[in-house]
């Protein structure tokens, strides 16, 4: 107790938030090795499927012979959004979500790979660098670099955060990274800085990653970069936090962090475009934690993008009593659901769990309203009454409660005494408000074309009718006059016309 | 595996761990009370606790859930504790049973059960009592022992259990040979001079460890107070309702404190040390059920159940007052949790969230169509 | 009264303290009486807005808003099958009143459906183009006839008139994007009032 005192009055000087919990860390057997190069695998999984729209077509076919590096999925309209081959081989099959390439084991590159490295490091060109290379964030959200950068460029941004706060436990390949390549991150955020033109840059990282630090710390040097230490509590890492902790700027739900100035990148998305830029690499690899007690010798690898996660578990041993794989960290990870999971560009961490470190939760009591959860949440809820209004599917109440604030960490759920699955509500919840808010958009949409046929169907049927009224006008001035009137006169006229003819005929 | 969400690893601490240090933490205040005023209110407690489980078990039975299952979270016992503490030690059992039947059956399962009783359950079955039977709870029955504290006898004696036993089971006084001592209103003989004896012992300086009436009742709320800052260490409680009620009596005692008047407008020492001030703000308000539920609101709940100890303390007719502030607590803390409520990451002044853009042109909303195709 | 007759300071602070939360209270009642005020809206408009706006006439009344000006007369809540349970319940909100279940006799609920016309089948002649009410159909005379899918709302109007009976009405295509977080489930018997399945009823 007292160790924890002292850790909190020392951390009290670093960048902190209210709230958030301290999970054990399940690190320190991952980080006794450096990170292993892998051998290749058989075969890759590539995954074609994003984030929304953002699904991926096919531009090789079945039996096709790729190389290393060759573009073999691209999206219809966003040239941003690319995949690469991670090595050579043949394509073996082509589903609706993935790619199977059996690799050759060659590892041929495509031809003159580096002229894609950036001509000159000016913003627009370094983002089409970054573009050409398909990179996105590989911290775990997947927004493609390219077009954040853009965005950050025309927002004016101000500050460029790297985020290698790893709060979560088992995950620690950006700990790893910076341990062994810090240089290449730095590089790459003094890039980052230049094509999103910030003026200012942050690297924030835990305070408890001693080795990390001093890493960052040789290489600074002159750099316009600054290292900046955050509280080693769970999450620091999420975006909206650690831009609250770093600089004091709040993003609120429905702004974006370019519109206060901020643009937040990953440690390993820095290295990635730090290989981009110099070398005209694309993201081919990434850093993968592979962790869990099963495991003999858990460990980082460097690993190709499409990997089978059963040949990352085999390379480090598994035993017999794994139950399942996560994907993921232990409090925002998921369950492995696919037949054959592999590595994607957003996968930094696969857990192999067993039944000591993850028991099966307990039944869910009643809630007792001790308040720790709301002691815990980091964006400042009241988890208690959001449960209660999520139960009641109150959502006025839900939304003025700041429900779309949630960043479902699972810290409340972490804390709660009586077991309750806080989070998958807050998800339900969530959905139910977004399908609601959707739906009404949709109505919206709707009604405004009904609204539109309406008048248009009106504009019709004036135009109608004065073309009926004008043929009506034109028809009453050709018609033949048959009032008695017009009959008087022409017989006066007939008249008149033979009372002439008489009188020329008499003369 | 897909019905269960993240987080996959919890630390929670369970319920009954939660309940079950509360219940160690008010541990020693007991045992001092005890060293002072004799057995009674171990009595007071063992009774209670196993009617209160009884009662609990009856309740669970009619509403047909598991038994073992809810029993097990031990909610009931910590009701059963401060129950206990606030009825008058040596109160014949038939009181005890119906004090407690109510607040378990009426005070907290008719409204739901755990976590869905509006008000403080243990307080609500005093306060029954207490209307119900005005006489009986204003009196205490100690030995002779602990009535006379200065005397050389020893409090500790079973002189307490016969006497308790003969009082709720008339028909054996013959047979137990026993003659019933009672003591008219001690509290409210010390709303009269139990502040004049606080403020003499403070004069006289009287040796600490010397079994008197004013510093047994300095004792047990030092005790109290330990036991609370125990809770606070272990993050059972948080600071917020305990900090507010001390900090609002000490306000309002200091502020109309008058040297020499006959009234109870005491010291804030006395207020605090002198009377159930510390198990009320650390034990009896900090029932996280019925209290308020977030931090802001919990100071001015705080704040509200201060002031009502002191102003029904001081200028109402009843002997203490905590039942009835933290009763009157738990009527406003739905609409304090409406008002007080923290600020929300990203919120403005004035609780504004910022809300969604409406579409201005309506067929802009392409976006939002495109996962239909 | 207080008897502090004779410390007139605290008196004095004790009064304005009190005088001032009166004055906070009212103003703040006051101007959230005004915001009230100014906020209002007809009844028709808010009932409008929680219907689909599917203008397909299921109800029995000639569009949407036909039947929003027909609820804020007294109309029964529970004849809109494109809107189904969501809709009924967010109608007694409003309304405060009781929901119904949906009327059968105005259709079933169904998933979400879109309009697709065989176009081998399609002569062009522009009759269904003229039936629909959000003009998703793009065509002319003698030209091919084709549905927008991102516009249609799957109300059915085009159905009857097309003479040769080329369009169908199929169920959108399901996506990841309409997967849901299932509800959590408490175990039977255990806790009395957690959700149980039946609760949750869209």
């Amino acid at each position: 107790m007292i160790s924890n005192l002292i850790q909190r009055i020392s951390a009290l000087r670093h960048a902190s938030f209210k709230g958030g919990i301290r999970p054990a860390p399940h690190k320190q057997r991952t980080l006794v090795s450096r990170i292993m190069p892998m051998p290749l695998p058989e075969y890759l999984l590539l995954s074609l499927s994003g984030y929304k729209e953002e699904h991926l077509s096919p531009v090789v076919k079945e039996g096709d012979q790729v190389l290393k590096f060759q573009i073999i999925a691209q999206h219809h309209s966003r040239k941003e959004l690319l995949l690469h081959a991670p090595t050579s081989g043949t394509i073996e099959q082509i589903g609706t979500n993935h790619i199977r390439l059996t690799c050759d084991g060659q590892d041929t590159e495509v031809s003159q790979q580096s002229q894609q490295k950036a001509k000159m490091h000016s913003p627009a060109s370094l983002i089409d660098c970054i573009a050409k290379a398909g990179i996105i964030g590989l911290g775990g959200a997947g927004f493609s670099t390219a077009a954040k950068l853009r965005l950050a460029a025309r927002a004016e941004v101000e500050t460029l955060i790297i985020n290698a706060a790893e709060c979560e436990p088992y995950i620690c390949c950006d700990e790893a990274l910076l341990r062994e390549k810090a240089q290449e991150v730095i590089r790459g955020a003094e890039y980052l800085m230049l094509a999103s033109g910030a003026r200012s840059c942050l690297i924030a990282i835990e305070s408890d990653k001693t080795d990390a630090i001093a890493a960052v710390r040789k290489c600074l040097g002159d750099s316009p970069v600054q290292l900046k230490l955050l509280a080693s509590k769970y999450p620091a890492g999420d975006e909206r936090v650690i831009i609250k902790s770093t600089t004091g700027k709040e993003v609120p739900d429905q702004l974006r962090p370019a519109d206060v100035g901020i643009v937040v990148q990953n440690a390993g998305t820095a290295r990635a475009v730090f290989e981009a830029v110099t070398f005209g690499q694309p993201c081919i690899s990434r850093v993968v934690t592979v962790a869990g007690s099963p495991l003999q010798t858990p460990k980082n690898f460097y690993a190709l993008i499409g990997t089978p996660l059963s040949h990352l578990f085999e390379l480090c041993g598994l035993a017999d009593n794994a139950k399942h794989i996560i994907l993921g960290g232990a409090l925002m990870g998921r369950y492995a659901e696919e037949e054959q999971p592999s590595v994607k560009k957003t996968t930094n961490c696969i857990v192999a769990t067993d039944s000591e470190n993850f028991p099966q939760p307990m039944p869910e009591r009643a809630c007792i309203r001790c308040g720790y959860c709301a002691e815990a949440c980091p964006v400042g809820l009241l988890p208690q009454q959001l449960l209660h209004f999520s139960r009641l599917q109150d959502q006025q109440e839900l939304r003025d409660h700041g429900l779309m604030n949630c960043i479902e960490c699972g810290a409340c759920a972490y804390v709660c005494p009586s077991n309750i699955p806080l989070v998958q509500h807050y998800r339900c919840s969530k959905e139910d408000i977004h399908l609601l808010e959707r739906n009404q958009a949709q109505s919206q949409h709707w009604q405004a074309r009904y609204q539109h046929y309406q008048y248009r169907q009106k504009k019709l049927a004036d135009a109608n009718n004065r073309k009926k009224t004008r043929a009506k006008a034109a028809d009453l001035a050709a018609a033949p006059d048959f009032s008695r009137a017009s009959a008087k006169m022409e017989v006066a006229a007939a008249v008149a016309r033979v009372k002439a003819k008489k009188q020329r005929e008499n003369d | 595996m897909s019905s269960i969400s993240s987080p996959m690893q919890f630390a929670a601490r369970q319920t009954a761990t939660i309940m079950q240090q509360v219940l160690l933490a008010a541990t020693p205040a007991i045992l001092i009370s005890t060293w002072f005023f004799g057995y009674s209110l171990i009595i007071n407690l063992l009774v209670s606790s196993v009617l209160a489980l009884a009662f609990e078990a009856l309740a669970l039975k009619a509403r047909g859930l598991p038994i073992k299952y809810h029993l097990a979270d031990s909610s009931v016992l910590v009701t059963a504790l401060l129950f206990a503490v606030a009825v008058p030690p040596g109160s014949p059992w038939w009181l005890l049973g119906m004090g407690i039947g109510f607040a378990v059956a009426l005070g907290k399962h008719v409204y739901g059960g755990l976590g869905h009783n509006v008000f403080n359950p243990a307080m609500a079955g005093y306060l029954f009592l207490l209307l119900a039977f005005p006489l009986e709870m204003t009196t205490w029955h100690l030995s002779e022992a602990a009535l006379n504290l200065g005397s050389s006898a020893s409090p500790l004696g079973l002189s307490a259990l016969l006497q308790n036993l003969q009082l709720t089971f008339p028909f054996l006084a013959d047979s137990l040979d026993i003659d019933g001592l009672a003591m008219a209103t001690p509290l409210i003989e010390s709303k009269m001079s139990l502040q004049s004896a606080i403020n003499r012992a403070l004069a006289e300086e009287l040796p600490v460890l010397s079994r008197s009436a004013e510093t047994g009742w300095e004792w047990i709320n030092i005790a109290y107070l330990v036991g609370g800052l125990f809770l606070l260490a272990r993050r059972v409680i948080s600071w917020h309702i305990p900090c507010s009620i001390i900090a609002t009596v000490i306000c309002w005692s200091g502020f109309f404190y008058s040297d020499g008047s006959s009234s109870v407008m005491g010291t804030p020492y006395l207020h605090l040390f002198g009377s159930a001030t510390m198990i009320g703000a650390f034990f009896i308000a900090t029932d996280p059920v019925s209290a308020a539920t977030s931090n802001p609101a919990k100071i001015a709940y705080g704040i509200i159940i201060g002031s009502s100890i002191y102003a029904v303390r001081v200028w109402g007719s009843y002997l203490d007052s905590i039942a009835i502030a933290v009763l009157f607590g738990n009527f406003l803390a739905p609409l304090l949790d409406h008002f007080f409520r923290p600020r929300i990451y990203g919120q403005g002044a004035g609780r504004k969230l910022h809300k969604p853009k409406a579409p201005d042109n309506p067929l802009s909303t392409q976006e939002a169509m495109h996962e239909r195709t | 009264m207080l008897p502090l007759t004779d410390q007139p300071l605290a008196t004095g602070l004790v009064w304005a303290l009190a005088l001032g939360c009166l004055f906070w209270t009212t103003r703040r009642f006051w101007r959230w009486l005004n915001l009230e005020r100014q906020q209002q809206r007809s009844l028709v408009d808010l009932v409008n807005r929680e219907l689909p706006q599917t203008q397909c006439g299921q109800c029995g009344f000639a569009g949407c808003r036909p039947y929003a000006r027909a609820i804020a007369q007294g109309e029964a809540i529970n004849k809109c099958p494109p809107g189904g349970e969501q809709t009924i319940a967010r109608l007694s909100e409003l309304l405060q009143e009781l929901a119904e279940p949906l009327d059968p006799g105005h259709g079933q609920s169904q998933p979400p459906l879109v309009a697709v016309i065989r176009e081998a089948e399609c002569i062009g002649c522009t009759k269904c183009i003229q039936a629909c009410p959000v003009d998703a159909i793009l065509g002319g005379p003698k030209f091919m006839h084709t549905v927008i899918a991102a516009e249609c709302t799957g109300c059915d109007l085009c159905v009857e008139p097309c003479p040769v009976d080329c369009i169908d009405l199929v169920p959108l295509r399901q996506t990841p994007r309409q997967w849901r977080t299932p509800a959590p489930v408490a175990q039977a018997g255990l806790s009395a009032t957690a959700t149980t399945s039946e609760q949750r009823a869209w």
